[in-house]
């Protein structure tokens, strides 16, 4: 057994060369949560003006009706976007820290604050309840709807329940996580001040008692597994009734899979990005290679998987040569979204397996973010594809197995693309908010590495122990 | 509680090639049975080239019956070497140290045993070289569109590499026993080890041969069952094949009765060769775990497969849904099928006192085999049997003696294979676990002491 407990820095797992003790940890983290930069403002209205462009241009697609499906495809695909991307990003808190990875400690917390973007995704999946037509249209649906059996609008009624539970689980997630670091900042904060109240308010009683640890300990593992189970729901439900059954002949068993895996996959991009801006422009020089590392091999192998799920559902559509699976491959593929195809196939797969093979760029840390942005760009495209194709096939009828007509290529028109601006700029907006009222590093899983972690002499190394507790 | 052996090289040494450099008692007694039963199995295999064909239970319309079945089951079950040793070994799960290599012998000795199904299954089995690229007196070349064309060449190519994967493990070992033998086995292992010394550069070749061969083997590890699957999909012809998610739903499936088998051969590890001291209830708690994970990922792609073959609302596929789930005898199996591959074993693992107990994991996993086993006989059978739409073509199926015999002959083979296995070589990896040895070390954390991997 190890005799001594020194921490003498080495530059592995977050490791800040002044980080030795809890109290130098505490005193420099909740000076960077107070500090405010001189560019927060003007980001904030900038970020600001990109939402109002988004609501002026709900308010035009509103003004155009919701019957026609077609006119929706661009809000269905950028809602989609982002039910990939920000609400996925959480998973890399989660996962890793059921599979006791230290090295996620730094950036857990900036992946749980984007669940607070579900509420983007909630407020942008309102319209979309007119969109949809009730099951009474007669196409296939997963609740093998019966008139006066079954409710007309099931699809809506359940999604609507998965899309609030997931936002309201992503938000204990940040409350429960955060809970030690808000009674930090209140025991710091003047007594009647502003912060000191709302602090009190958000920290509860939590006194940092043995019994408070075992129950947030508890608490974030099953509500990080019920956050990962929801949004294996959410997507299954999204991909199928918002997305799926909009196409006749559409019948792809893996597909809410496939959906899930891009999910991962962009999931794991955004948090790269996010920790590439972190550590850039923000001074959490701490985020440091083996972050971009971990991530950077997840996102490698999900490249992978990404090419194995679409190759899966290709090659039965592709051999099979039935003519209704022909004219699904028609649409998506090889007809009028083809470019995208073509993109979305390089960005996502092809240039990922061409540079992340090599280690010294997944040892970078330009590398892993070059790469997630061709991640991110990828699947936005993917999305507009797959979501703009289905909602502008006119007719759904489940009596024709088959598209009657492949409808030609669906431009962008001028709300199509505030509402994408709004779409992408309001979840930063909400992040950066949140930030300031959220220590952006937790803070006391900073403290809980220290308890964990030595470096000790072995043989002519000094090399680092990390302790994993049960 | 965390449990760990810190057991000295030398105590390594002597207990883990005990049993290679000596008889253990019981060895002759099991292998003894299982040559019995594998000799009865070949024999009926002579009856069937004999007499031919006939004398299964195969059939118009039902010409894949209990071979094919066993194909894909030993096939799933070899991918239990790479899940466990590739994955856990990319993934620096400690807890893999002990049971890689027994989990590498499964994979090798599953995939001959698949591939014996084949022989058994084509009727002329000296016309295999069919499928090769040979057309001198045919003037034809193999279909290579075809994916019976496509199974060979990722079976084939799987093999190679696990082949090279176990050997390359097993340098140091042999070594070991090359240090440690007499004779002729001294010589023998003189040979294998290939001047194996144990220098810093051997060492260094020998890691880094073993983490590329990890990262190489994966995707033909993923490509073999994803062949072996669209054997099915690529077909329109048979209702309930024709489905896209069968390649991933293959490989999950294969994943769960691969562990789920290396779980079982943790079990009679510690109960044959007393390997309790590297075997620990914690191995079992992890693996255990581990499988709650991928049976819950397997049941995921299952529930898909069906809601997605029920949403088709096509009258033959609900037909085939009803008659694999309401009539007998399918519908029992059907039951069977589910209680043992997901309902039972997965509560079970919950909890901890079943998880860190072998014969609690021994139990649960032979329980998701014999579910996995027919739910591939499930999959295959009833398709083919066309109760829709036509009812002059229907047909029926019930395995002959002959193929009874084949199938048990193959799992007393895979035994058998193991058993030799590790009367030659050392089942457990020796080097493995003295590196473990030293990786190790504990943390105090206020009263209690923190197990701890020392990380470069």
């Amino acid at each position: 057994m190890s005799d001594h407990h020194n921490n003498q820095p080495l530059g592995f797992y977050a490791d800040n060369p002044e980080w030795t003790t809890p109290e130098s940890i505490n005193e420099e983290l909740v000076a960077r949560h107070e500090a405010k930069s001189k560019y927060f403002k003007p980001i904030l209205l900038a970020l600001g003006v990109g939402v109002i462009l988004g609501v002026i241009g709900l308010i035009l697609r509103l003004v155009d009706g919701v019957s026609d499906t077609s006119k929706w495809g661009y809000t269905a695909a950028v809602l989609a976007f982002l039910l990939t991307t920000a609400s996925a990003a959480p998973m890399v808190a989660i996962a890793p820290r059921i599979a006791k990875g230290h090295w996620r400690r730094i950036i857990s917390r900036p992946a749980e604050m984007w669940s607070a973007a579900g509420l983007i995704s909630l407020l942008l999946f309102i319209p979309m309840l007119w969109v949809l037509p009730s099951l009474e249209d007669g196409r296939r649906s997963l609740w093998f709807y019966h008139p006066g059996e079954v409710f007309a609008y099931s699809p809506h009624l359940w999604m609507t329940l998965s899309l609030v539970g997931l936002v309201i689980l992503g938000f204990a997630l940040l409350w429960i996580s955060a809970l030690p670091d808000f009674a930090l900042l209140r025991d710091r904060a003047e007594a009647g001040s502003k912060e000191r109240k709302r602090y009190t308010w958000l920290a509860r009683n939590w006194t940092g008692a043995t019994g408070d640890w075992i129950w947030q300990k508890h608490r974030l593992g099953i509500v990080g597994a019920l956050y990962f189970l929801m949004l294996i729901t959410v997507h299954f439900l999204f991909s199928v009734d918002f997305l799926m059954t909009l196409v006749p002949a559409w019948i792809d068993a893996l597909y809410p899979a496939t959906h899930a895996v891009h999910a991962l996959q962009a999931g794991a991009a955004t948090m790269i990005i996010t920790m590439f801006i972190l550590r850039r422009f923000c001074g959490y020089k701490e985020i440091g290679h083996d972050q971009f590392w971990g991530l950077g091999k997840l996102m490698f192998a999900l490249s992978l998987m990404w090419f194995w799920f679409w190759m899966s559902s290709f090659m039965v559509y592709w051999y099979g040569k039935r003519p209704n699976e022909q004219q699904v491959l028609e649409l998506f593929v090889k007809g009028p979204y083809l470019p995208l195809f073509y993109a979305n196939f390089i960005l996502v797969f092809v240039v990922p397996l061409f540079t992340m093979i090599w280690n010294f760029l997944r040892r970078s840390i330009w590398g892993p973010t070059l790469i997630s942005v061709s991640v991110l760009i990828g699947i936005f495209f993917d999305r507009i594809r797959v979501y703009v194709a289905a909602y502008s096939v006119s007719d759904q009828s489940a009596e024709f197995h088959g598209i009657k007509t492949i409808p030609p290529t669906v431009y962008p028109d001028v709300a199509d693309v505030f509402i994408v601006i709004g779409a992408i700029t309001a979840p930063i907006l909400v992040y950066m908010l949140i930030s300031r009222v959220v220590p952006i590093i937790n803070i006391w899983e900073q403290k809980e590495l220290l308890l964990y972690k030595l470096h000790k002499k072995y043989h002519r190394a000094t090399v680092m122990v990390l302790g994993k507790p049960e | 509680m965390q449990e760990y052996s810190y057991a000295s090289d030398k105590e390594i040494n002597k207990s883990l090639l005990k049993d290679v450099l000596g008889m253990p008692k019981w060895w002759l007694a099991a292998f003894g049975s299982l040559l019995l039963v594998w000799l009865t199995g070949m024999g009926a295999y002579g009856w069937e080239l004999n007499q031919g064909m006939g004398v299964t239970g195969v059939n118009r319309p039902v010409y894949w019956g209990f071979y094919i079945t066993n194909f894909v089951f030993w096939i799933g079950i070899s991918h239990a070497g790479i899940m466990v040793s590739a994955i856990l070994r990319l993934t620096q799960a400690e807890w893999r140290r002990p049971v890689t290599r027994a989990a590498e012998v499964l994979t090798l000795f599953s995939l001959i045993a698949a591939l014996t199904n084949i022989a058994f299954h084509v009727g002329r089995p000296w016309r295999l070289y069919w499928i090769g690229p040979y057309d001198f007196s045919r003037g034809i070349w193999p279909n290579i569109r075809s994916p019976f064309v496509w199974d060979p060449s990722a079976v084939g190519t799987y093999l190679i590499g696990s082949t090279l994967f176990v050997f390359i493990a097993l340098i140091p070992d042999l070594a070991a026993a090359r240090d440690r033998a007499t004779g002729f086995p001294r010589k023998i292992y003189a040979v294998l080890s290939l001047g194996f010394r144990g220098t810093p550069r051997q060492w260094k070749l020998q890691a880094v041969a073993g983490i590329l061969l990890s990262a190489l083997v994966l995707p033909v590890f993923v490509s073999v069952h994803s062949i072996v699957s669209w054997d099915f999909a690529v077909s329109i012809g048979v209702e309930g094949w024709h489905s896209t998610i069968f390649a991933p739903y293959f490989i999950i499936g294969a994943i769960h009765s691969g562990v789920s088998a290396v779980a079982m051969l943790m079990a009679l590890m510690v109960w044959l060769w007393k390997w309790d001291k590297y075997i620990t209830p914690d191995h079992f708690d992890s693996i255990g775990r581990l499988l709650i994970i991928v049976a819950t990922t397997w049941f995921f792609f299952f529930a898909l497969e069906w809601i997605f073959a029920l949403y088709t609302m096509e009258s033959a596929e609900i037909a085939l849904r009803e008659w694999q789930i309401f009539k007998n005898p399918m519908g029992p199996l059907f039951l069977v099928f589910m209680i043992t591959s997901y309902f039972i074993p997965v509560p079970a693992w919950l909890f901890k006192k079943v998880r860190r107990s072998p014969m609690g994991m021994f139990i649960t996993t032979i329980l998701v085999n014999v579910g996995m086993w027919l739910e591939r006989f499930l999959i295959i059978v009833p398709s083919l049997q066309r109760r829709s739409p036509l009812e002059f073509d229907w047909g029926s199926y019930a395995p002959s003696i002959v193929e009874i015999l084949l199938v048990t002959s193959t799992f007393a083979f895979v035994g058998m294979g193991v058993l030799l296995f590790a009367k030659v070589f050392p089942l457990v990896p020796i080097f493995d676990m003295k590196e473990g040895v030293r990786l190790r070390d504990e943390i105090q954390v206020g009263r209690r002491s923190v197990p701890a991997t020392i990380r470069e």
